[in-house]
């Protein structure tokens, strides 16, 4: 249980500093922090406003590293504006800025103004999931030899790599993401011609990091929910039936290799 | 451990290549360790790269130490994460600033933040440096910081709290002389003094750095903001700190439009010039 820090001056001043940088009440007739600084050549306002723009743009700074491709999308201006609303609702908690944003994808969804980009929401939830694998431990492959050992190997759990993530959207987001990079080619354009049922998802990634930098691999609805059962801790049984289930030609032999050779299937828990 | 000696560069992901292709000739690097707190993740398996050639000096901003509720969660779990950084990183130096960022436990802003100079704060701040110098089980820097306001009720100045918790906790000091130009400009007060009242063996690392110029309410404000050359007025102050405490390690700091690389080599050069100029002279008389 996190308790407040006690009453003392000190405490109520950091309070207040806090409550004037962020949560964007700060005006003339309204700064907390008015009876505790020296204003006889600065107003209060001002000089808070010098701490609220440095704190918010530290934070939008923190934003941008993580969601470059929405920042490219709507443009630096209106990416500054969509941070200050955001910051506003959802403050910083940790001191390690790589924990802050997961909720942006939300806030998105949400935010007025960006409504007629229906897409932008589940960017932002494939660029937090990106951060997110550039940031996990590394994997530790078991030696599949001693798969052999196995005796029942239905009842099996796959256990995937620490860097992995999963994302699924109505959305062609991974092209969206690439034609978003630095490097990606010129001529290279976005099918948004068929269309896209939001209860219906049809882009299925699966996100890696098998040395420096995360990869994004398209797979299917078979293999999606196969990984999804895995990281459920579900039986290979169980994925099995889950994925062919969803996906009627689904080749568990084709797609476990595969997830082994990219290293996101990493070894497996016996029942033995 | 080998102690750092020269002038540094802080490294910026910008120029991670640039250090693993090319090997620029730089005595040292200073790093943000908060953008190292992940072990695997793809800067830090940069940064593992780069560091088997340069010595490290790991500068903070998280620590808080000047956050009321010294129990704070936010602090110690902070305080856990970059003691495990500094296990693989191995440091020569460590160090973070005379501010605070974390408040009632839950809230952080990233920034470096004020505090007033009173004996209350006098008391969280040799606490919580005391704490962090025991978690992480070494001496930290402690840096002088910069400020746009002043507090009403503060009754020390800041050159006599920084010499005052360094005595009481032992730390050592990490002095910006950046910092002291752009705070000596919005407070009014004398950069010289305030050099000459640090203990001149606490002195253990400096920052020279740009600062940017706004004007609010009619009046000119220095901000702290790393993105500049540095000033001609913080380089003769740089003279005069060399002048006082001798071969002090230093460093170009660059945080905001980080330029080429190029551009920092260029001012580390000028910093070299004048640590040279001032040791010869001291030598010749």
């Amino acid at each position: 249980m996190i308790k407040p820090s006690p009453a003392t001056k000190l405490a109520d001043m950091q309070r207040n500093f806090i409550s004037d940088c962020l949560s964007g009440k700060l005006t003339k007739d309204n700064t907390l922090m008015v009876d505790d600084i020296d204003t006889r050549v600065i107003s209060a306002q001002g000089l808070m406003g010098i701490y609220q723009n440095s704190a918010i743009a530290n934070i939008t700074h923190s934003l941008s590293l993580t969601y470059p491709v929405i920042e490219k999308l709507v443009g630096d201006d209106f990416f500054r504006a969509t941070c200050r609303q955001f910051i506003r609702e959802v403050w910083p908690t940790s001191a390690n800025m790589d924990d802050y944003g997961e909720e942006f994808s939300a806030f998105l969804a949400e935010f007025e103004h960006v409504k007629h980009l229906a897409y932008l929401a589940d960017v932002a939830r494939l660029e937090w999931a990106f951060h997110q694998s550039s940031l996990a431990d590394n994997a530790n492959i078991t030696d599949w030899s001693t798969l052999a050992q196995v005796t029942d190997i239905l009842q099996l759990q796959f256990v995937l790599a620490p860097s992995h993530r999963l994302i699924s959207s109505a959305y062609p987001v991974d092209e969206i993401w690439q034609v978003n990079q630095d490097n990606a080619l010129a001529d290279i354009e976005v099918d948004f011609s068929h269309q896209h049922d939001e209860t219906n998802n049809s882009t299925f990634l699966a996100l890696i990091r098998p040395e420096l930098k995360t990869v994004i691999v398209p797979i299917t609805l078979g293999e999606f929910e196969f990984l999804q059962c895995c990281e459920n801790e579900e039986t290979f049984e169980q994925a099995m039936i889950s994925a062919s289930s969803k996906q009627a030609d689904f080749s568990v032999d084709d797609s476990l290799k595969k997830f082994i050779e990219l290293a996101i299937i990493i070894g497996f828990k016996g029942n033995d | 451990m080998e102690m750092i000696k020269g002038v540094g560069i802080g490294l910026r992901y910008q120029h991670f290549q640039e250090f693993i292709e090319h090997k620029p000739d730089v005595p040292w690097l200073e790093v943000h360790t908060e953008n190292f707190l992940n072990k695997h993740s793809t800067s830090s398996k940069y940064l593992a790269t780069i560091r088997q050639n340069y010595q490290i000096s790991a500068h903070c901003v998280g620590m808080s130490l000047g956050s009321a509720d010294v129990t704070c969660p936010v602090r110690e779990q902070h305080l856990q994460k970059i003691n495990k950084t500094l296990d693989w990183l191995q440091p020569s130096l460590v160090s973070d600033h005379l501010s605070w960022s974390a408040c009632d436990g839950v809230h952080y802003l990233p920034d470096l933040l004020p505090i007033p100079y009173t004996e209350e704060a006098f008391d969280v701040v040799t606490q919580n440096i005391n704490r962090s110098q025991d978690i992480l089980q070494r001496q930290i820097l402690v840096e002088n910081p910069s400020s746009y306001l002043g507090f009403v009720d503060s009754t020390i100045t800041e050159w006599d709290f920084l010499a005052d918790v360094s005595q009481v906790t032992g730390c050592g000091l990490l002095l910006d002389v950046n910092n002291i130009f752009v705070s000596a400009h919005n407070h009014n007060f004398d950069a010289i003094a305030y050099l000459n009242s640090l203990p001149a063996d606490a002195v253990k690392e400096i920052h020279l750095a740009g600062y940017s110029i706004d004007t609010i309410e009619g009046k000119e404000v220095y901000i702290d903001t790393h993105g500049q050359r540095v000033y001609g007025g913080v380089w003769q102050l740089y003279e005069q700190a060399i002048e006082r405490f001798g071969a002090v390690p230093t460093l170009i700091e660059w945080d905001t439009d980080v330029p080429e690389l190029s551009v920092l080599l260029e001012e580390k050069s000028k910093a070299e010039a004048i640590m040279a100029k001032v040791l010869n002279r001291q030598l010749i008389f």
